[in-house]
């Protein structure tokens, strides 16, 4: 279908929205937390009497178009007060509405909604958003509040364990997530190689993940969209909020640079464990930091503008002989425009870029790599009417990706300088998204983004017999690199390669009653860039690599239904979901690829293909002093890469093999339970059935060593991962009416102690010669606590 | 308060653990090991050369058993043949008479249990060791003898090369391959670094002279047995096919190298 065709079609589709029209008013305006001034995301407004609402958008802004008239209206938002009134649509009107925090009021225990809801009538599904507050109160490692490994607690998403960056949803690999923070793409969200996110929980407003049925408004990964909010920064008066934990400490500064027009807010986060190091006589050093920033101006009703930053490293230093830094750098600027009431615009420039750096003096050479971006994106959201939304705008993506710089450190140094060759890359969306209420009881969004990717010019791209970079050794029976028979340089201003994809998006949500609907999705991706990686767990020197001549775009197709309960009056939700998922174009590696420092990375990526399919069940209870969740997963996640010709063996024989991140059964159960209001305490049980993993099936001997010999691919487990987590909150006066307000936070993270296995190395015992498994546990019972305050 | 920090601190630090434990492998079907490594010490005629056999076993016996009763032959390129004959240790085959010719192509052939392998190498040349340089502050935390052995690259030529150093005080000697594609013509050295060295003990240092394909190979090998596997720059774990093919039944492919080089080689002693 071409791209005329599609517009063709999608217009005879929403023609009739247009066509009938009364005498219609639109209501507007935006709803912000009474005292912080902050915009509240995700708030409902809902008129019952015309089953109908809309909800604020990640600016809070919202819009909703109605026939002339009195109604009742409710505004309400998870953990704060709702609002209901009357109001009558007689011309069209701002409104904007003040929320209260919902403990601000009440006069005993305090009884939240810090849950999540459901909302059922909307076609979006297979989305979670989780508030910060939850977050918080989730018992963590060493007391670190942790974005990433929180979500992880979700149906459909899982890690690769302990200490390990990153996350894989619904049998994704971790490349195959947008990470957005204030809209800018995060390449690497770990710090510490994984033991913790780069998110300052302090920062943070909110946050969405969408598994399936993905909007057209994202694209570039195939498995999942992590949206993640900063927040503004109160605009009515200065605060200070802060924690003391025993990894890092956190301080956090905001306020009005002109009292509800404009905000600031400045957050740090550092680390320190490595102060204790020369107690015992370490001369090293581990230590991460970041920083986030944000300005916000009201420059009219109509027009904001924001500008916000990130900037994090980490950095290792073993004496003077190893050094590693890395981490991200964001900045970012957005303007917000009111066209009318009806149509929110948003303008984003972003510039983000992520360094990886390394320092080795006792082989005397520096190396560093790492990818830049910058995007232009303009977003739009049109309210036509009460029953239809539209979304559209562009997106454009200018990427330089650097894979390595090797430079000697010393004049007598043995290593010459090395440059791997830049690649330059350019990459471009436009999508049209509409959400159209079809009658009562039947909702529908569909659209479509068409994205396109340039491969521009680049120095020394190899070229090879057939354009075959991979030969196969017939012989031998193995994959080899084959000879390069030439290179050709281009001008950046040339395109050697271009991908053009149209993806398609669909949802449908049928109400069955007033607690329970049906829904279904459909959902196409697109990536361009892949993530090399030949570690189940990617690290911080792995880099990123576009699509091109050797390597093409990785293509998803996802196909998933639910049925979604509300039970009680709204106290539990039941949400059960199935999917299925296919990739084309999943790369894996030859035996044996060397990845580091490999500047014809064609040479030992083999072209597959990957398939995943599941049941996700999440069982919320959303009031009350006990709330939390059981999630269940069962699932499968698998890849295939067949050889090239009938002569070829491919990977494992070409069969169907296990991806590092299939995880059979996947249960995670979280609780928070409020005994009064000095104390609470939350709990979190998981249990996954262990990664695969290869091990050996045999031994021998060469040249003196022990060699084992191992299985194809996957064909092993490493054990079941299960653990409990404890945590206590304790907030001494909580009826103080000081200013100072502060919280104890004590956790014991794998109560029992339990020895889940983050590797099995299989290797020789250097002093008996004996063969042996060593299990490597990275983390047995931790206690923890922190002081957090605010002021 | 500082002493509640010192013992949170020790907590971190002690937390993880690494433990031996007990695994259900799978096991294979046993395969013949092939360690045909000719070798060619500088100054010398070359003449004496043996083949080694062996099979393979699960993988956490203690025993691992000769490959007996094999017939091992060498065609060098001008079809003279050599053939190699079982010694009183079992699965050691011995010529006494090869002759070693530079950039020669040579062929082995094995019958072993009814079934034909093959392999094909070039007898690869390899540049002087220049000198050793020695100092105690070697290896990450500056606490371990380090030892450097100099040698001079070609700068015309595309080279790899097969370190090996042997000391009393080590199970297994440490070995290195290294390619020239950062270091071509320069004076690069081949690294160790190691705790258990004292003064006077003796170090023997040899460097092979090998192809592409064998660097390639003992890349691989050494990143699968060596002690830093699962860290950062590990690769896929796999079978690691050398050179020498099974012709009778092809699925039962052997292990091992079939490997011909020249060696220079120095015994320095640790000052």
């Amino acid at each position: 279908m071409s791209i005329k065709e599609f517009v063709y079609i999608w217009l005879i589709i929403c023609l009739p929205v247009f066509s009938y029209a009364q005498e219609k008013f639109t209501l507007s305006g935006k709803i912000t937390d009474h005292h912080s001034n902050e915009t509240l995301i995700g708030v409902n407004i809902i008129f019952p009497e015309l089953k109908n609402g809309t909800i604020t958008n990640e600016y809070g802004f919202y819009s909703i178009t109605l026939n002339k008239g009195a109604y009742a209206f409710q505004v309400s938002y998870l953990g704060y007060k709702s609002l209901s009134g009357t109001i009558t649509i007689d011309q069209n009107l701002t409104r904007n509405f003040e929320l209260y925090e919902a403990s601000e009021n009440l006069a005993e225990i305090v009884i939240t909604e810090n849950v999540e809801k459901l909302n059922i009538r909307k076609p979006q599904m297979s989305v979670n958003s989780l508030s910060i507050n939850t977050i918080k109160q989730m018992p963590v490692v060493l007391g670190e509040v942790d974005v990433i490994k929180s979500i992880t607690l979700l149906p459909g998403v899982s890690n690769a364990g302990e200490g390990s960056s990153g996350f894989n949803v619904r049998g994704g690999a971790v490349d195959q997530n947008l990470i957005l923070l204030d809209e800018a793409t995060i390449f690497n969200a770990s710090h510490l190689f994984g033991f913790f996110s780069v998110f300052n929980p302090d920062a943070i407003k909110d946050l969405k993940l969408y598994k399936g049925g993905i909007p057209a408004k994202y694209g570039g990964r195939v498995s999942s969209v992590l949206d993640i909010y900063q927040k503004e920064g109160n605009s009515k008066e200065f605060h200070m909020n802060g924690g003391i934990g025993l990894v890092s400490s956190r301080l956090l500064a905001e306020g009005p640079i002109k009292k509800e027009k404009g905000s600031f807010l400045f957050g740090g986060r550092s680390s320190y464990a490595h102060l204790f190091f020369p107690l015992f006589d370490l001369d090293s050093k581990a230590y991460f930091y970041d920083l986030n920033t944000k300005l916000s101006w009201q420059i009219n009703s109509k027009n904001n503008i924001y500008l916000s930053g990130y900037f994090g490293r980490d950095v290792f230093k073993i004496s003077d002989s190893f050094e590693n830094t890395y981490g991200n750098a964001v900045i970012n600027f957005r303007w917000n425009h009111l066209f009318s009431d009806k149509l929110f615009s948003n303008l984003s420039l972003i510039y983000s870029d992520y360094y990886y750096g390394l320092g080795l003096k006792f082989v005397e050479f520096e190396w560093n790599s790492g990818i830049k971006n910058f995007n232009l994106k303009y977003d739009l959201k049109h309210y036509i009417s009460a029953n239809f939304k539209l979304d559209y705008g562009f997106n454009s993506l200018y990427l330089t990706f650097n894979p390595g710089e090797i430079m000697p450190t010393t004049p007598t140094s043995g290593i010459n300088p090395y440059n791997l060759t830049k690649k330059y890359a350019f990459e471009n969306a436009v999508y049209i998204d509409a959400e159209h209420q079809l009658g009562p009881n039947l909702s529908v969004s569909y659209g479509a983004r068409f994205s396109t990717f340039h491969r521009l010019g680049q120095t020394e791209l190899n070229t090879y017999d057939n354009d075959q970079a991979v030969r196969y050794n017939e012989v031998l029976g193995i994959y080899e690199k084959a000879p390069i028979i030439g290179v050709s340089n281009y001008d950046r201003s040339d395109i050697i390669a271009t991908f053009k994809n149209l993806e398609p998006r669909m949802a449908v949500a049928y109400q069955l009653n007033d607690n329970s609907s049906i829904k279904t999705s459909y959902n196409r991706m697109s990536q361009y860039l892949h993530l090399l990686s030949n570690t189940s767990s990617p690290t911080p020197l792995d880099v990123w690599a576009p699509s091109g001549k050797y390597i093409k775009p990785q293509l998803l197709d996802q196909l998933a239904v639910g049925y979604f309960n509300t039970l009680s009056n709204n106290q539990y939700s039941l949400e059960i979901e199935m999917f299925y998922k296919a990739i084309k174009n999943r790369i894996d590696y030859i035996d044996g690829a060397n990845l580091i420092a490999n500047d014809a990375i064609e040479q030992v990526i083999l072209n597959g293909k990957a398939k995943a399919y599941g049941l996700e069940i999440l069982l919320r209870k959303n009031e009350g002093q006990l709330q939390g969740w059981i999630a269940y997963t069962l699932s499968n996640s698998e890849q295939q890469t067949p050889g090239r010709s009938s002569v070829e063996t491919g990977i494992n024989n070409g069969e169907w093999y296990k991806t590092p991140y299939d995880k059979t059964h996947d249960i995670s159960i979280t609780s928070s339970y409020r005994l009064n209001k000095k104390w609470t305490f939350s709990s979190n049980f998981i249990f996954q059935t262990g990664q695969p993993t290869t091990f050996p099936n045999g031994q021998y001997e060469y040249n003196g060593m022990s060699i084992p010999n191992y299985e194809p691919r996957n064909s092993s487990r490493l054990s079941n991962y299960h653990r409990l987590d404890l945590s206590a909150t304790l907030t001494p006066r909580a009826d103080s009416v000081k200013k100072w307000k502060g919280e104890w936070v004590f956790g014991i993270y794998n109560v029992y102690g339990r020895k889940n296995a983050s590797s099995i190395a299989f290797r020789q015992n250097s002093d008996t010669g004996i063969n042996e498994a060593n299990r490597l546990a990275l983390f047995g019972i931790i206690p923890s606590f922190s002081y957090n305050f605010r002021f | 308060m500082r002493k509640l920090f010192f013992v949170i601190a020790i907590v971190v630090i002690s937390t993880s653990c690494e433990d031996v434990i007990e695994v259900d492998l799978n096991t294979m079907q046993p395969k013949l090991v092939i360690e045909a490594s000719l070798n060619w010490f500088k100054g010398t005629r070359g003449n004496e050369q043996f083949i080694k056999l062996s099979l393979t076993a699960p993988y956490f016996d203690n025993n691992i058993q000769p490959a007996v009763n094999a017939s091992v032959r060498i065609k060098d390129q001008n079809n003279i043949t050599y053939v190699f004959l079982e010694d009183e240790v079992k699965g050691l085959y011995i010529n006494r008479n090869f002759v070693p010719k530079i950039d020669q192509t040579y062929k082995l052939l094995i019958t072993y249990d009814d079934e034909t392998y093959e392999g094909k190498e070039i007898l690869k040349p390899v540049v002087d060791i220049d000198y050793v340089s020695q100092n105690m502050s070697g290896g990450i935390l500056d606490e371990q003898t380090e030892i450097k052995a100099y040698y001079t690259d070609p700068e015309d030529e595309i080279n790899f090369y097969f370190f090996e150093f042997v000391n009393k005080r080590s199970l297994a000697p440490s070995l290195e391959v290294y390619e020239d594609k950062f270091t071509n013509g320069n004076q690069i050295f081949g690294y160790y670094s190691t705790e258990n060295l004292i003064a006077a003990d003796e170090v023997v240092i040899r460097n092979y002279g090998i192809s592409e394909q064998f660097y390639n190979y003992m890349f691989i090998l050494l990143q699968q047995s060596s002690e830093v596997n699962g860290g950062p720059f590990e690769t896929q774990p796999a079978s690691v096919k050398g050179n020498c093919v099974n012709i009778t039944n092809p699925d039962n492919y052997p292990l091992g190298y079939f490997r011909l080089s020249e060696v220079s080689e120095i015994i320095y002693t640790v000052q």
